[in-house]
């Protein structure tokens, strides 16, 4: 029986261990390019031998780059504009509202996030050609808006589901009409999550690559599809800084999202929930 | 009744159909209008509406293609899934600080840029990458191993990506389970061993099952990391690719399109009645 | 204490009329009429899912009647929208607003109903006065206990001089002393200003010590109405019998009216009723525990007989037997200890009785 107890200790142990070690191998492959990225060798080998911010120096010397950086932004700001809009409201209407069907309506939010992007991408193709905007910023800002509706959709719903509707009763029984309750009641609760809804659409988008190969024209052409043509031609180091910055930034907006969320949640500590 | 229904829209927060019209703008015109379309597609053809999958279930090269995605898809799952387990199951039961640090660390590379993650496995797997370099030296090894452009190193790549699926619908479960139903079994007289597979592991599935249809689904479609990794083995999305934007087969490419679509659907599916049946069934105490 | 609100010019009188809620096939609220007089404390009380929230809810207007009226001092308010009914609320676990202050929430009425802000200022610091949390005004309502946060709900509803406020459970998150307290703090309040109340709960003696009239709910529909006294001594049903307070009841097998009424129960069991009683009619007979008279007290009383007692159970404050005739018959009495009082213990056998006047019949 003695033994027994040791043999699970040990076992627990192990797998907490291996458990830990699993946790830090996620951070490997990152830390990998971050380091490959300080490389001071004209080409790839792991680990570089000497260590410079030359890549760096080129990365953002390199005017494709240059181009790159500010259509992912302006692609990535106008879709999580839209997608934030359309999904915020969407979710107010599905909580709280009363319309027929919410189910089949909070699964037709989700489907785009589930369906593999190449089907989106031949489909899109045609469309944004019959509508003339084919190689337009729109074709991808629309794109990405449609596919990153899930992103605030459920963000908000989980924060209209994380208090009773009763607070909003609450207000119009004080004598708020449906504006004001919106504006003094739910918008101050769902904030954070709005805020944090758009950062993951955002992010999303900076990232996306199936359809920006579809859609784009090389005026328009975003960071990530930059990186695949690079890596699908030629390979040094530039591509590893460029790919840090590009990680950086999304770390950035998620753990900002992240922070508002975790602030906003300890200041309104909801009652009775 | 019906007129009550109307004033019921009318008034207050409630029901203001317009709250749906900016996601419809978007989600009909380019979400909807697309599937349509590659269905509508799929069934062109000289010789009848049905020529296309007559090709797609006919064509043995496309036969392999749709197996080896099925078959890859299934191992990326199994892998996922045997090592996501005992990862979610440690994660769950540590304390809540740590636990939330760990989801981070979990999620974190979720963020970065698909075509960035497999690039860095791109280097790892390199035949004189970091990973045959140190088990070499360790002695492991006496010569590197191959592991790129043979299936491996996607697989292994793909199963980095897929990890969060997994882990994070597993501890959702697993924190929805009662330790009190554990140490109820242990007062049962049950031992630790049959506390995990006869209490805890049923309790479990319900999340081990939704984790898995994310992970399968999500690989069924997977393009850039087989692009990059792949090989010469292809996998169905970049057939779908290849038949659209260089052969400019659309009809060819949309059937394919349309058999990945059914199938997502079918699992999506399945995904919401597991996620119905594991809500009803106690899953929530 | 309560002059920072100032006494509201008169409650309102309130009519309800033929009130129902559908949520087809289910019915929530089947068509109900109750009167609630000016000033009136009146509660509502049934099982949780008799409606009475949803009943409420029309009231408070979140919640749309299928059919049916509601007048309150003559004016039909169902067409009104929420926001303009000038109803106070209290809701389930409150529904203070946790991104605001108590000062905050207090003045939000105020606020919407665009009174200038040194008007708002001033109100704002009678009324926290009123409720003593002066000393919490900048305080978010997740830092309060459950009684504070109470009290802000209460002085939120009540600073805008509504002359109806709903209570939805109001002290149902609170635990037993502290609901004893604010049972008296809600009683004071609402005599001194006057205001109407409806009030929802599940707790019968809340409501009995609250209400001057309670309405008993049953799978939507209201089944009594009628002061506490009336409801506990007069019940109308075996439902209402159960649910106020205990009662032993019998089903009739036998039935007879006249001067000399009398009742005849399961197992042969007879006894004298009131005439007016028997008259009335019905399926059962109820006879409250405190009516069972045992022992000497019993010899005089037309209905007495013999039986064992099974049960023998101290408790603070009174004492409850449960006996069992030979024909089978089991009820119960309660009597309260005092000085030279006399203990049975179970398994002797003793006289009891009631009087004709304490058996109630009832459906």
């Amino acid at each position: 029986m003695k033994n027994e107890g040791v043999l699970w200790k040990i076992l627990r142990l192990s797998v907490r261990g291996m458990t830990m070690l699993l946790l830090l191998a996620m951070l490997v492959p990152l830390a990998i390019i971050v380091i490959l990225s300080l490389s001071d060798q004209s080409y790839l080998s792991f680990p570089p031998t000497a260590y410079s911010f030359r890549w760096y120096r080129s990365f953002l010397a390199n005017s494709d780059y240059q181009s790159a950086i500010i259509n992912s932004l302006t692609i990535g700001v106008s879709a999580a504009f839209l997608a934030t809009v359309a999904g915020t409201l969407v979710a107010i209407a599905v909580i709280r509202g009363a319309i027929p069907g919410k189910n089949l309506l909070s699964t037709l939010m989700m489907a785009p996030a589930i369906l593999p992007q190449i089907i989106l991408a031949i489909g899109l193709y045609p469309i944004s050609v019959l509508l003339s905007l084919n190689g337009t910023y729109w074709a991808v800002i629309l794109a990405h808006a449609a596919v990153s509706i899930p992103f605030p959709f459920i963000a908000v719903c989980g924060a209209l589901q994380g208090y009773s509707d009763r607070i909003e009763y609450a207000a119009m029984s004080l004598g708020a009409s449906p504006r004001q309750t919106f504006r003094h009641i739910t918008l101050p609760m769902i904030g954070a999550s709005v805020f944090s809804g758009f950062v993951f659409a955002l992010a999303f988008s900076i990232d996306e690559l199936v359809l920006a190969i579809f859609l784009t024209s090389p005026s328009t052409r975003t960071l990530p599809l930059l990186l695949w043509q690079q890596l699908n031609y030629q390979v040094t180091p530039e591509i590893a800084a460029a790919a840090t910055a590009l990680l950086t930034f999304t770390l950035l907006l998620i753990l900002s999202a992240t922070i508002v969320r975790r602030f906003s949640q300890q200041k309104y500590k909801v009652s009775g929930a | 009744m019906g007129g009550h229904l109307e004033k019921r829209r009318s008034r207050g927060l409630n029901g203001h159909l317009w709250l749906l019209l900016p996601a419809a703008l978007l989600i009909l015109p380019f979400f909807v209008w697309p599937s349509v379309l590659i269905i509508g597609k799929s069934f062109s053809g000289d010789t009848g509406p049905f020529e296309q999958y007559r090709i797609v279930f006919a064509n043995p090269g496309i036969r392999t293609v749709l197996a080896y995605t099925f078959y890859v898809s299934a191992v990326v799952t199994g892998i996922t899934l045997v090592i996501g387990y005992p990862v979610a199951f440690v994660v769950t039961h540590l304390p809540k600080k740590i636990a939330a640090i760990c989801v981070a660390l979990i999620f974190l590379p979720f963020w970065v840029s698909t075509v960035i993650r497999t690039f860095a496995w791109m280097i790892i797997l390199a035949r004189k990458g970091p990973l045959n370099e140190s088990l070499l030296a360790i002695g492991i090894l006496s010569q590197p191993l191959r592991l790129l452009d043979n299936g491996v190193g996607m697989i292994l790549a793909m199963v980095y990506i897929q990890i969060p699926f997994m882990v994070i619908p597993l501890i959702n479960t697993m924190r929805t389970i009662d330790p009190s139903y554990m140490r109820a079994a242990a007062i049962l007289g049950a031992n630790p061993f049959s506390q995990i597979v006869r209490v805890y592991f049923p309790l479990s599935l319900p999340g081990a099952m939704v984790g898995s249809i994310l992970v399968f689904i999500s690989s069924l479609g997977f393009f850039v990391t087989p692009s990059l990794l792949g090989g010469s083995r292809t996998m169905l999305s970049i057939l779908i690719n290849q038949q659209a934007s260089r052969l400019l087969n659309w009809p060819l490419a949309s059937a394919l399109a349309t058999v990945a679509l059914v199938l997502t659907a079918a699992l999506f599916l399945i995904y919401k009645m597991v996620r119905r049946a594991a809500a009803t069934s106690g899953g929530i105490a | 204490m309560m002059m920072g609100i100032g006494k509201i010019k008169a409650g309102c009188a309130v009519a309800i009329r033929e009130l129902t809620k559908e949520y087809y096939p289910i019915v929530a609220v089947a068509p109900t009429s109750v009167d609630v007089a000016s000033g009136g404390f009146f509660a509502i009380i049934g099982p949780s899912g008799s409606g009475k929230s949803t009943l409420l809810g029309i009231l408070a207007g979140y919640v749309q009647p299928t059919a049916g009226r509601v007048e309150v001092n003559g004016k039909d308010i169902l067409s009104e929208p929420m926001y303009r009914r000038n109803i106070g609320m209290v809701f389930q676990n409150y529904a203070l607003f946790p991104h605001m202050t108590v000062a905050e929430n207090i003045a939000f009425p105020l606020k919407m109903r665009g009174l200038q802000k040194a008007q708002v200022t001033e109100r704002v610091r009678q009324s926290l006065a009123m409720v003593r949390l002066e000393q919490y005004r900048d305080r978010k309502p997740g830092m309060l206990s459950g009684g504070q946060q109470q009290r802000v709900a209460l002085a939120r509803a009540a600073i805008y001089q509504p002359s109806l406020l709903l209570m939805d459970e109001p002290l149902g998150a609170l635990d037993k002393n502290l609901r004893d307290e604010m049972q008296e703090e809600i009683k004071r309040f609402q005599q001194e200003l006057g205001i109407t109340v409806i009030y929802v709960t599940h707790d019968q003696q809340e409501a009995a010590f609250l209400a001057d009239r309670i309405g008993i709910m049953k799978d939507g529909a209201m089944v009594q109405i009628g002061t506490p006294r009336e409801l506990y001594e007069r019940p109308t049903s075996r439902f209402v019998a159960g649910f106020l307070g205990e009662a032993s009841v019998f089903a009739i097998t036998g039935l007879s009216a006249g001067s000399e009424a009398s009742a005849t129960i399961e197992g042969g069991l007879s006894m004298r009723i009131n005439p007016a009683n028997a008259a009335r009619g019905g399926k059962y007979v109820c006879i409250r525990p405190e009516n069972v008279m045992i022992g000497q007290e019993a010899a005089r009383l037309p209905n007495v007989y013999e039986g064992v007692i099974t049960e023998s159970l101290y408790t603070a404050g009174s004492v409850r037997y449960r006996i069992t005739a030979p024909a089978g018959q089991s009820l119960v009495s309660r009597a309260l200890p005092h000085t030279g009082f006399q203990l049975y213990e179970t398994g002797r056998t003793v006289k009891f009785g009631w009087s004709p006047d304490d058996v109630c019949v009832i459906n």
